[in-house]
């Protein structure tokens, strides 16, 4: 369960299931980045780790990452790509818990951005006019 | 005076934008089959678009998510993604129609051969995704659209009985020469023409593109409520147009030519062009949206940066979808398939994937998560639940009732 869901007064409860999973993320500027198609789970004391462990059965887990990518193929079809497959978005980075999770950095800084980034510098900003503003007048 | 203009203006364009090429040739088609016998169709259809409109912009206006984020959300991405897949597939079909109906109009105008056109008018709409203004495209296709009005002064100019009109009309009275398993399939395929799908994706999306927020309502109301049903009344003029010139000569209707033929007998090659150019229109602002609704949908589901309102470099993957569906569109049609036969089959798709788009507005519009106080009231809910039975009956009935006919023939 995420951070949120631990005890307390004046804590929210947020369900993983209900409130994260299949969510939209939003970028600190506003901009939509992926939906949550899976999320990592750690084990609660090794989440500041450099190597993060999965948490055994019974044990205290957080959210560690957003995952998303060929996750989502897995979670039609079952199964699950080997952790070298996993484009993730660490929990850290998350700012806000809503309707959408909107993160505290910008979408260029991450991983998961590579496809998007990938065609805006070799296709979809290279054809003339990709880069121009439509909102202003031309 | 600036927001009176505003609100004229949102009113003319959704009275514009309400005719597309499925409007066009179902109340053709209907009008010379069955005269005015299935009017009530329409109404029942204006009603529902007007409802599930306003409910998808309230919607998106509220919590600024837009329709296939909530689908995606509520769904699960299994559910979801099937959904996608039929919403894509049907939207893709009517993308078609569309370009199509553009390539036919401009044949009727020029006489060049509309396989010539069609390369022509999806590389039109391309540019104009790519380079125009939102609210620019928005309100030249919906103000242009307006010439459709040619119908209405056409019908007028032919001087028919209109008692014999409106008795076909109330009570419904379908010629005895159909069959009424063939009645029911025209119903199905008018209520699908008149509550495409994508409208409802490009309504929701539409908002968030122009930044609506719940101060907007007000005007986001008034123009669907006030331009939908002046909509409703062009696709009426075109049915009895149809039903006054087409229906006593016997003649029904399977291709555009046919069915700007009252208009040249009546108002002769100036109301013609008047009429071909709103047909020009209507087709390109409707091509423009089902290009959009592509992109919202599977940018949406995926999570993706999608909106025209952004550099195109900064959506990259949803202006790559809409360049691919719009190939797609032109691959399809340089089969030389009939344009006028994709419509019709685009329309009866359309009231089978009604459903899948239609109920998750209905849930979250309830949900005070997303809404807050501006969840539906208790007419609009009885209203939803009454076109909820409307909308599943259509679907259900459709494809039975298109194999029992064979396809209205």
């Amino acid at each position: 369960m995420s951070r949120e869901a631990s005890p307390g007064a004046g804590v929210r409860v947020v369900d993983a299931r209900l409130h994260l999973l299949s969510r939209q993320v939003l970028d600190v500027d506003g901009e939509p980045v992926t939906t949550v198609d899976d999320l990592e789970l750690v084990a609660a004391d090794a989440r500041d780790d450099d190597a993060p462990r999965d948490a055994a059965p019974g044990e205290p887990a957080e959210v560690g990452a957003i995952l998303t990518g060929p996750v989502l193929v897995t979670r039609l079809l079952g199964g699950r790509p080997p952790a070298s497959r996993w484009e993730r978005v660490p929990w850290r980075d998350v700012g806000h818990v809503g309707t959408a999770l909107e993160l505290t950095v910008r979408a260029d800084s991450l991983d998961v951005h590579w496809p998007e980034g990938w065609l805006r510098e070799h296709v979809v900003g290279r054809i003339p006019g990709g880069r121009h503003d439509p909102e202003e007048d031309s | 005076m600036k927001k009176l203009l505003g609100v004229a203006l949102g009113i003319l364009t959704a009275i514009g934008g309400f005719v597309d090429i499925g409007d066009l040739v179902t109340n053709a088609v209907v009008g010379s089959r069955f005269g005015l016998s299935l009017v009530w169709v329409v109404v029942v259809g204006v009603v529902g678009i007007c409802l599930f409109a306003s409910m998808s912009g309230r919607v998106a206006a509220v919590s600024g998510r837009a329709t296939f984020e909530i689908i995606r959300e509520r769904l699960g991405p299994r559910a979801a993604g099937a959904n996608l897949a039929a919403s894509f597939a049907i939207n893709l079909l009517t993308l078609t129609a569309e370009v199509g109906g553009i390539a036919l109009a401009l044949h009727l105008a020029s006489s060049v051969e509309p396989r010539l056109w069609i390369p022509v008018a999806a590389l039109a709409v391309w540019l104009v995704l790519w380079r125009v203004k939102f609210a620019v495209m928005e309100n030249v296709a919906g103000l242009l659209g307006l010439l459709l009005v040619g119908f209405g002064v056409a019908l007028f100019l032919l001087g028919p009985d209109w008692g014999e009109l409106v008795r076909q009309a109330v009570p419904p009275s379908p010629p005895a020469t159909e069959h009424v398993a063939t009645y029911w399939y025209y119903a199905v395929a008018l209520f699908g023409a008149a509550m495409t799908p994508y409208e409802v994706f490009f309504f929701s999306s539409g908002a968030v593109e122009e930044g609506w927020t719940a101060k907007d309502l007000a005007q986001n109301r008034v123009n669907v409520l006030v331009g939908f049903p002046l909509g409703g009344l062009l696709s009426v003029a075109i049915a009895a147009c149809a039903a006054v010139v087409l229906l006593p000569a016997g003649i029904e209707v399977s291709s555009l030519s046919q069915i700007v033929l009252p208009v040249a007998q009546a108002g002769g090659t100036l109301l013609l062009a008047v009429v071909i150019v709103g047909i020009v229109a209507a087709t390109f602002g409707a091509a423009l949206e089902t290009a959009l609704s592509s992109g919202y949908t599977l940018a949406q589901y995926l999570g993706w940066s999608w909106g025209k309102f952004r550099r195109p470099a900064r959506a990259a993957r949803f202006h790559l979808t809409m360049v691919v569906a719009l190939l797609l569109a032109v691959g399809i049609l340089m089969t030389s398939v009939d344009p006028v036969t994709v419509t019709e089959m685009s329309v009866v798709f359309s009231a089978v994937a009604l459903p899948l788009t239609y109920v998750p507005i209905l849930l979250v519009a309830n949900d005070p998560e997303y809404m807050g106080e501006h969840v539906n009231g208790r007419v609009t809910n009885a209203l939803g639940m009454v076109y909820l039975v409307i909308v599943v009956v259509a679907a259900v009935a459709a494809v039975p009732l298109m194999i029992a006919t064979g396809a209205g023939s």
